[in-house]
């Protein structure tokens, strides 16, 4: 009797002890990831396809999937780490809550469809307020020229001097109404450390590459906030 | 190795526990929730009346049984929702696209279910039904009414037209939800 109570109560602590122990070592970090672009670019296919990869249970096959009005979800495990997809709605008028997002996630994935040229332009005009948001300069920043698999599809390099060139005329433009306005230093600094990849969410290609630039990316942004004290 | 033992433990925890997948459908009255249970079901159209109470079947696709409740759309009846609400794996909004004049009501009974604790991370299926109708409201436009975006984090959402009597958009919007139920 009194041994089972002894017993007891050294049990209970070091059960708890254990028990705070294996939290401990098996804690895994979470972050946010949000994936944007225009409607059709292909984001929820990324999305399913990812999910597809990491996780046991597939995501949508693509036939399955139509345009996206609404929110969906995807998480992934990774070592010490999950990763956490928002994929949102990219038609126009879905397009004004992004913001809302912006505060509480930890890397941007930008999504382009690289074999639809007609709409490049269009894609940049919303690429370009996305870079320029204030509440997610600090976050990694990934453009993915998607649609790979398409024989019109341009390539990494294409898509990164289509929107030079189209960044440079929007510059001459604004230059021309408004005088001289030159590029801010934030946004130099973010073109300059901006990756583009290349990928086909559809077949697969290259969606590996983009998870492990993600895990990556938000891995080392966190380690600078915890050294520079955040800010 | 470690890793892919608990995850495959997780899948087959969700499966042991598949017969208590209890999906609710709720929405004001005529809205088509009666329909599309047994659209869904027998696959084809009954002729309804208006539901006092609840219909509960138990709907089988894709192998994963779930168990659909209906419950009565008028306002009356609308307190008594929130007794269905514990176990609920998921929610189905139904909205007639063509009623304008109650798309307001049909938007704060919704936000309100959406406020319950209970509900709390539960995916949503909004479907803006009667869309055959002429003038319907489109899924961008009820969307927008609805104002889900940004407000909603905490669970997938996902807004769809149908049409029950022709049986357009329900499979669609299924698949979205058994997609959304099993990551969880």
């Amino acid at each position: 009797m009194t041994a089972a109570a002894t017993n007891r109560g050294f049990v209970r602590p070091m059960y708890h002890l254990l028990k705070g122990l294996h939290e401990y070592l098996t804690r895994k970090e979470e972050f946010s990831v949000i994936i944007l672009g225009l409607d059709g670019a292909g984001k929820t296919t990324l999305l399913e396809k990812i999910k597809t990869l990491y996780n046991d249970t597939p995501g949508l096959s693509p036939d399955k999937i139509g345009p996206t009005v609404g929110q969906n979800m995807g998480k992934i495990t990774l070592p010490s780490t999950i990763l956490k997809f928002w994929d949102l709605g990219g038609q126009r008028g879905i397009r004004s809550i992004w913001h809302r997002y912006y505060d509480d996630c930890h890397a941007v994935v930008y999504v382009i469809d690289a074999s639809d040229r007609e709409r490049l332009n269009e894609g940049w005009e919303v690429f370009e307020n996305v870079l320029s948001a204030p509440q997610i300069l600090g976050a990694p920043l990934l453009l993915l020229a998607n649609k790979q698999d398409s024989p019109e599809a341009l390539s990494v390099e294409e898509i990164r001097n289509d929107y030079e060139d189209w960044y440079r005329n929007k510059l001459e433009n604004m230059r021309r109404t408004y005088g001289a306005e030159g590029e801010s230093e934030h946004r130099r600094e973010r073109i300059a450390s901006l990756d583009v990849m290349g990928i086909s969410a559809l077949e697969g290609t290259g969606v590996r590459a983009a998870v492990d630039w993600i895990f990556i990316r938000v891995q080392n942004s966190r380690r600078r906030e915890d050294q520079g004290g955040g800010d | 190795m470690g890793l892919s033992f608990s995850s495959l433990f997780s899948s087959l925890a969700w499966w042991s526990k598949d017969k208590d997948v209890r999906i609710l459908m709720l929405g004001l009255d005529s809205a088509g929730k009666t329909t599309i249970l047994y659209r869904l079901q027998i696959g084809e159209v009954v002729s309804t009346i208006p539901t006092i109470g609840f219909n509960v079947e138990t709907v089988e696709y894709k192998n994963i049984k779930f168990q659909v409740w209906d419950l009565g759309g008028q306002s009356s009846i609308r307190p008594y929702w929130r007794c269905y609400f514990p176990n609920t794996s998921a929610i189905i909004y139904v909205i007639d696209s063509s009623d304008h004049d109650r798309i307001d009501t049909s938007r704060s009974e919704l936000l309100t279910m959406l406020s319950e604790e209970e509900l709390a991370g539960a995916p949503l299926l909004v479907f803006c039904n009667k869309q055959d109708v002429e003038g319907a409201l489109k899924p961008e436009e009820i969307s927008e009414k609805l104002g889900l975006a940004g407000g909603e984090k905490g669970r997938e959402w996902s807004v769809r037209g149908s049409c029950a009597t022709k049986g357009e958009g329900l499979e669609e919007g299924l698949d979205w939800l058994v997609n959304a139920i099993q990551k969880k």
